[in-house]
């Protein structure tokens, strides 16, 4: 389960995400992230409250980033912690996302 | 993902199944089944645990075979395990894939006899257009800088593993691209967990020849 917000700050949406990402909420955060990506040329997923995040939200968060290539939209993940941070280091997915720290606005 | 895979495995000149590694390729035909299994929303994995989120049938015999195991065997929970314990059972996946895409009307089977004693087993390609499809999505997850969709990710971390690639890419190609083949193969823990498999085999298989030398 997932709870998702949306804000605008600084010509940037930040999509906030707080919960587990596994197989039953990676439907949700991929339609959430591809509906940010949709409507605005940069997008942060903020995924400072991020518990817990399985193959199938990588996959989510993976098929996002691709929507965001499509449409030349930025795409950062930020504020990755724990063992999320873990989990996206050990599936090398820094080589084909933009990962950073602090969110970039 | 099972049937693509062991139809990228048929020459399409003379109808036989290339074996490239054949360890190798039992270990990443076991993974296949996984990611099918992933993909049709059954299992979810995260770096060490495979779990069973939906235990309904998917309608695919193989598939739904090695569901009610794992559902039926709720102790038995890292990826590491499952993959071993699927490669030891020795489940002929190629053949029941291979039998799919002949009932597809993808493949024919041709049976004879070589110095009229050995049984020779060919098949043809009955239409070339999903073996050409197939190739053309893993050459373009490959050749291409774009990230790819989830299902070709999969596909060439599986082709990889069975030794495949050579068969819809150049060597100069594949050593071009390296470096991209082994960060698509990396992304998923099904894959990595096939290639831990099958260098702990082969590791095996080295100290084993070492000791007969």
């Amino acid at each position: 389960m997932i709870q998702v917000t949306q804000e605008e700050r600084s010509g940037w949406c930040v999509v906030g995400v707080r919960g587990r990402a596994d197989s039953e909420a990676a439907d949700d955060l991929e339609h959430a992230l591809r509906g940010a990506i949709e409507m605005h040329g940069k997008v942060a997923a903020d995924f400072g409250a991020l518990d817990y995040i399985s193959s199938a939200g990588l996959r989510a968060v993976l098929q996002a980033a691709r929507a965001a290539e499509e449409r030349a939209a930025e795409f950062a993940v930020c504020h990755l912690t724990g063992g999320v941070k873990k989990v996206f280091e050990i599936s090398g997915m820094h080589h084909l996302l933009r990962i950073q720290g602090e969110l970039p606005c | 993902m099972l049937e693509e895979v062991v139809l990228l495995a048929v020459d399409e000149k003379t109808g036989r199944l290339r074996a490239a590694r054949e360890f190798g390729t039992a270990y990443a035909l076991v993974g296949a089944v996984f990611f099918d299994l992933a993909l049709a929303r059954r299992i979810d994995t995260d770096t060490e645990e495979i779990r069973v989120v939906d235990p309904s049938p998917t309608g695919n015999p193989v598939l739904d075979r090695v569901l009610a195991e794992m559902t039926a065997r709720p102790g038995r929970k890292t990826v590491r395990d499952w993959i071993e314990a699927m490669f030891h059972r020795k489940e002929d996946l190629e053949g029941q894939a291979l039998q799919a895409l002949i009932g597809q009307g993808i493949l024919r089977h041709e049976q004879s006899k070589r110095l009229w004693i050995i049984d020779v087993e060919r098949f043809p390609l009955v239409n070339n257009r999903p073996q050409q499809h197939v190739k053309l999505r893993l050459a373009r997850a490959i050749l291409s800088d774009e990230i790819p969709e989830t299902r070709d990710i999969m596909l060439v971390s599986i082709a990889e593993a069975c030794g495949l690639l050579g068969y819809v890419l150049s060597e100069a190609e594949i050593e071009n691209r390296r470096q991209r083949i082994q960060l698509l193969a990396g992304l998923e823990t099904i894959s990595r967990k096939v290639r831990e498999a099958i260098s702990g085999l082969d590791q095996v298989l080295r100290q084993a020849s070492a000791k007969v030398v």
